[in-house]
């Protein structure tokens, strides 16, 4: 399954894909900001989204929704990292993609929350 | 001039001159009017005396009479001629005598004619300068009352209501100074008061702003590197890196403690100062008290598990609190987790709820443990200070869990506090006056009474 990570934290950015990679055999690309992200996101070469909320050029939320607009084919999965934590936040992320991960996360849990995430969308 | 009481000086000075100068003309006019009438009075009787020239004879007893008479004349020239009359009648020659007694009764006709005309005059003189003397202190007083509402208390109440207006918070108010006396000088001295009061008030806006700041840039700028340390070493504990000797596992331990640690006393630090700094809203409800003492006991089950101690609570009626209730959910757990830590084994941890006095509900978590003594039971609710001599392995607090605790309870309007006594336990408890019994199921037991 291969798996776009948009990630501004160099350090987080390595720590998620350590763990998606060896915990959860996912094959991570890792984007840095949220114009490369969406033109990432654009090729559908990914099985799955992972967005942090807040990055640089273009915040999480307005990736997703310009993916989501541009897009020819089926959209995949979205799925938010985001330390915003307020209920209207939360609502926010539920709204516009697949699922969200409070930050910070504990990269042993990250590939199970995915799956768990994942498999509640399709069910 | 530019004081009130320069002003009030002058005008009283002017009053009074003016109403001296009138008396003194009124009463010198009073006084010569008084004369001259008594000078008329002395002219008739006179007169009437002298009447028939036939019967001035010389005699004794008539120039005793007409010597009192001479005295009192006025002015000089009338004693002269009466003087002269007298001499006449002493000589007793007819001839002159006749002469004389009629020249002298016709100027005394003449006097008198200008006398009564002088009085005329004096009364309209009079009756004028006494009206407008009366006038005149009518006016001044109108006036006085007239300059003292308007320079002294006009202002004073304008003044005092602007005070008003400022004490109601607004603080934007500029006051303009009309003049530059006395009450002029209170204004201004109360504009240079109110502008030290709202520059301060930026100040502390400033001050408040800086905090905030400072408290979102360290929660930030603190938690990003410990989530990269956190997840790195929890990686390497997840065995990606492959397995480690003993030594590698020991220190692993320690540094994922210490992480862990770290974390929880950053997070307390900032969730103390955002409490303080009133940046942590209450999301106050009515919640399930009920629910919440049963989360907060499962949730420390494992704690509890770990250090051999029991948890109990009384069989609890369904009710309900005005409260966040992840807050209180906060206190109750830091209750209880204390509670634990300081339990020796085998003993229990005991959740009490009661009704005090006041009506509020008064949650107890009483240990078994070593207590806490007199001198520290105020101590532990401040910030980094912990009971001293605690060498339990298990008691790794940040020092603020009792001062967070103590905070969230007085934004919720309650109070925290603990009874103890050395050897024998502690009772921490915590008041919320907001709390009912849920309506659907009244009919579960009632609290008891607080002792």
């Amino acid at each position: 399954m291969r798996v776009l990570l948009a990630e501004d934290d160099l350090n987080i950015s390595i720590i998620a894909k350590i763990s998606l990679e060896k915990l959860g055999g996912y094959d991570v690309t890792v984007v840095s900001d949220g114009e490369s992200a969406l033109n990432e996101a654009l090729s559908q070469k990914y099985d799955l989204i992972l967005l942090d909320e807040m990055m640089p050029k273009m915040n999480g939320i307005k990736v997703c929704q310009e993916y989501k607009a541009r897009v020819t084919s089926e959209p995949k999965p979205v799925i938010f990292l985001s330390a915003k934590s307020q209920d209207s936040d939360i609502r926010e992320f539920i709204d516009n993609g697949t699922g969200f991960i409070p930050k910070p996360f504990d990269p042993r849990k990250l590939p199970q929350q995915i799956a768990d995430l994942l498999k509640a969308s399709v069910g | 001039m530019t004081s009130i009481r320069g002003r009030l000086f002058f005008l009283l000075s002017l009053f009074a001159g003016t109403t001296l100068t009138l008396s003194w003309v009124t009463y010198s006019s009073f006084k010569s009017f008084m004369d001259m009438r008594r000078q008329l009075e002395l002219s008739y009787q006179m007169r009437d005396e002298v009447q028939d020239v036939a019967a001035l004879k010389p005699s004794t007893d008539l120039f005793r009479r007409m010597q009192s008479y001479r005295s009192r004349l006025q002015p000089q020239r009338r004693q002269d001629e009466f003087s002269n009359l007298i001499q006449s009648i002493n000589e007793a020659n007819p001839g002159p005598l006749r002469e004389r007694h009629k020249v002298f009764l016709k100027n005394e006709a003449e006097f008198q004619r200008y006398t009564r005309d002088q009085l005329n005059y004096l009364e309209k003189k009079l009756l004028y300068y006494g009206s407008l003397a009366i006038f005149i202190m009518i006016l001044g007083f109108f006036g006085l009352q007239l300059f003292i509402s308007r320079s002294v208390i006009r202002p004073i109440h304008d003044l005092s209501r602007k005070m008003v207006d400022f004490l109601h918070d607004r603080y934007t108010y500029q006051f303009s100074v009309p003049t530059t006396d006395e009450v002029g000088q209170m204004q201004s001295t109360f504009n240079s008061l109110a502008q030290r009061v709202i520059s301060n008030m930026e100040q502390l806006k400033t001050l408040d702003q800086a905090k905030s700041e400072f408290l979102s840039i360290a929660s930030h700028e603190l938690r990003t590197p410990l989530t990269s340390i956190k997840g790195s070493l929890s990686l390497m504990r997840s065995g990606v890196v492959g397995t480690m000797n003993e030594m590698a596992d020991n220190l692993l331990t320690i540094a994922e403690n210490e992480t862990d640690r770290l974390i929880r006393l950053i997070n307390d630090i900032l969730d103390l100062a955002k409490i303080e700094a009133r940046k942590l809203p209450l999301h106050q409800d009515w919640h399930s008290f009920t629910d919440l003492v049963k989360t907060s006991l499962e949730s420390l089950q494992g704690l509890a598990g770990q250090a051999g101690v029991h948890l109990q609570s009384d069989p609890l009626p369904a009710m309900e609190a005005y409260m966040d209730s992840d807050r209180v959910q906060q206190v109750l757990t830091n209750l209880l987790s204390n509670a634990i830590k300081f339990s020796p084994k085998g003993q229990t941890v005991h959740v009490h709820c009661e009704v005090n006095d006041s009506n509020e509900l008064v949650v107890t978590v009483r240990d078994h443990g070593r207590g806490i003594a007199p001198e520290d039971q105020e101590a532990i609710f401040q910030k980094f200070r912990q009971a001293t001599n605690s060498r339990n392995p298990l008691v790794k607090g940040t020092g603020l869990g009792l001062a967070i605790a103590k905070a969230l309870v007085d934004q919720h309007g309650g109070e925290i506090g603990v009874r103890s006594v050395p050897g024998e336990g502690s009772s921490f408890y915590f008041t919320l006056p907001e709390w009912r019994y849920n309506q659907a199921r009244a009919a579960l037991p009632k609290l008891e009474k607080a002792a």
